[in-house]
């Protein structure tokens, strides 16, 4: 990305300060959010997020497997994001793995829960079969094809909006496998089974520059951030993760304000989601 | 066309469609003279007796000329070729471009202007900030970066392509270094060359430079000031001062005024509206377009949203065929 003139970078820092950002937005307003389902035929669910430049693809892709044995009722989640050449110049060969491996621990975090699987986004015990024997595992992959800051958010955004487009066959296991041995199953194509994304949070990242912070930062703001947090927020109002950025370090008093900033913009944020992830699902049926 | 990116609903769909398939063809019967937009393996109708030189973007296909890019059908005596549209911008001689600082090398600064190399502006070709016409010493050369660094946004005019590429020049106080303001990017079709690139805003405070590179400068207004009349001395006390102010509050306090940020920001928007709808930006439409968001009462944010998209182009297509009737 090009640099800023310091003239650029006053008038940012100006603009923040001031509650007119350099598009017109407040701190807390979003740009427009645009989202399409069903963007990759191939795959059990996937959709695509637009917010202004910033332009992200995520996939589910649904297979069996067998569940690890520490956790046998539970199935596996696991999410990868790529950073395309297409996106900055700076991706191209390894150059987008630091970002990619940031995102996808970022995103674990906040949507997977921890370890014992507890405030976990996606209910993972849906996902077995036979319980220790057979489980649906989930390999979400998300693409950054376009790069204009907030990208976190929009992963987020997508991989909700991909797995409400997800449909999990529904499989028949036949009865009669006893002891170890692996049973058969028969998968269904014609019936599948809807998740429920209800408890999947959005992630809110607020950037500080300044004494300020704002959300859905675009490119040339993050370049002014002295530290940024990605909360994820459930429609309960709970926290599921957190996350810091940037090298500055921040306040306990103003890391607790930012929370209760955070779940006030998740509200507005998650209906937002909803009915454009609705609308998306329709106008993917009517077409 | 490009499809244009905006979450439309139906009804909006059907609007934009409408304005744009009015626009479409109100242009179309315009445009039916020599100077035709080609396609590409559309046939450019030439007179071969006179003799014919194919330039870029054309071929000759079994005894006839056809475009092999789209765009206008330019004619330069016998060369004909075909400037495409959606490509990057080519200088010539006597625009005005906006620039960022790539490179200060010796004796230039070297800019990128969104053409397929960067462009050179020589030290030699710029006024010195003290505004004496003198040879330019070595002193000079060292104190460059204290006139434009790295990563600046400098206005200046075209001078001319030479042996190692395209120079600028920057010979009067309009041009030189923007600041306190937002750099737009466009597609450089959308800017015409007219007689006015400089405009001041005086109702609203805000100087808007519109490249015909597709950089647009959007910024607080700031005086020409005659350097050679002031007092040199006190030049060099007032940048110290300037690099002083570090603490937050004194840096606040050179925040520019709230009612010119709303101004700039609408402006800015407005010129965004423009381009996503892909109309040539002059100054009379960004004005239409910043009038029609005031007079509507919305949010300066809300400009980018469908809605007003459509009724910019609703309000473009009624413009239009006004003036056609006019005409």
């Amino acid at each position: 990305m090009v640099g800023l003139s310091l003239g650029e970078k006053h008038f940012i820092q100006g603009g923040i300060a001031q509650d007119i950002r350099s598009d017109g937005r407040k701190r807390l307003t979003y740009r427009p959010i645009n989202v399409e389902t069903g963007v990759i035929p191939q795959a059990n669910g996937s959709a695509r997020i637009r917010m202004g430049a910033t332009d992200v693809i995520s996939t589910v892709k649904a297979e069996l497997g067998k569940p690890i044995s520490l956790q046998p009722d539970k199935g596996k989640v696991s999410i990868y994001v790529d950073c395309s050449p297409t996106a900055a110049p700076m991706f191209e060969g390894r150059g987008g793995e630091e970002l990619s491996t940031e995102l996808s621990v970022a995103l674990q975090r906040s949507l997977l829960g921890g370890k014992s699987g507890a405030g976990a986004g996606i209910d993972l015990s849906s996902l077995v079969v036979v319980e220790g024997k057979i489980c649906w595992d989930l390999y979400i992959d998300c693409l950054v094809v376009c790069s204009d800051g907030n990208l976190l958010d929009a992963l987020g955004a997508a991989i909700k909006a991909a797995l409400s487009n997800t449909g999990i066959p529904r499989v028949q296991v036949a009865a009669g496998a006893s002891g170890d041995e692996q049973p058969e199953v028969d998968i269904s194509d014609e019936e599948f089974l809807q998740f429920d994304t209800s408890d999947i949070p959005v992630i809110v990242t607020l950037t500080k520059v300044g004494r300020h912070y704002i959300v859905d930062a675009t490119t040339e703001e993050e370049s002014q951030m002295s530290s940024a947090i990605s909360i994820s927020v459930n429609r309960k109002g709970h926290i599921c993760g957190l996350t810091k950025r940037g090298g500055a370090g921040l306040d306990p008093s103003i890391v607790l304000d930012m929370i209760s900033v955070a779940k006030h913009v998740s509200e507005q944020l998650m209906n937002k989601l909803d009915s454009e992830i609705a609308a998306a699902e329709a106008g993917e049926d009517e077409s | 066309m490009r499809e244009i990116e905006l979450s439309l609903n139906q009804t909006q769909k059907i609007r934009l469609k409408r304005a744009l398939e009015k626009l479409e063809s109100s242009s179309s019967k315009a445009n039916s003279n020599s100077n035709a937009s080609v396609s590409i393996s559309d046939s450019i109708p030439v007179n071969h007796e006179d003799g014919v030189l194919k330039g870029h973007g054309t071929l000759d296909l079994n005894g006839e000329l056809v475009a092999t890019l789209c765009g206008v059908v330019e004619r330069v005596n016998k060369l004909v070729y075909v400037r495409a549209l959606r490509a990057r911008y080519k200088p010539e001689v006597g625009d005005i471009v906006v620039g960022r600082v790539s490179e200060v090398a010796q004796k230039r600064w070297r800019l990128d202007i969104h053409y397929s190399q960067d462009a050179v502006l020589m030290l030699s070709s710029m006024n010195l900030p003290d505004g004496i016409q003198r040879r330019r010493t070595a002193l000079d050369e060292l104190n460059m970066r204290s006139i434009f660094e790295e990563n600046d946004v400098i206005c200046a005019e075209v001078r001319g392509i030479q042996h190692d590429g395209l120079h600028l020049q920057a010979r009067s106080q309009k041009y030189g270094k923007l600041e306190r303001g937002q750099l737009l990017t466009v597609p450089p079709y959308l800017v015409r060359r007219r007689k006015q690139h400089f405009h001041h805003l005086e109702q609203y405070g805000v100087d808007l430079i519109l490249g015909c590179n597709g950089f647009i400068w959007v910024g607080e207004h700031v005086e020409a000031k005659d350097d050679m009349v002031e007092d040199q001395v006190s030049k060099p006390e007032q940048q110290k001062s300037n690099k002083n102010s570090i603490s937050l509050e004194e840096q606040e306090q050179t925040y520019t005024p709230i009612e010119t940020r709303q101004n700039i920001c609408r402006i800015a928007n407005a010129v965004r509206v423009l381009s996503i709808l892909g109309f040539n930006i002059t100054i009379e439409v960004i004005m239409d377009t910043m009038n029609l968001s005031s007079s509507l009462n919305l949010d300066i944010h809300e400009m980018l949203g469908s809605e007003f998209c459509v009724l910019v182009a609703e309000g473009e297509a009624e413009r239009r065929s006004l003036t056609k009737r006019k005409g």
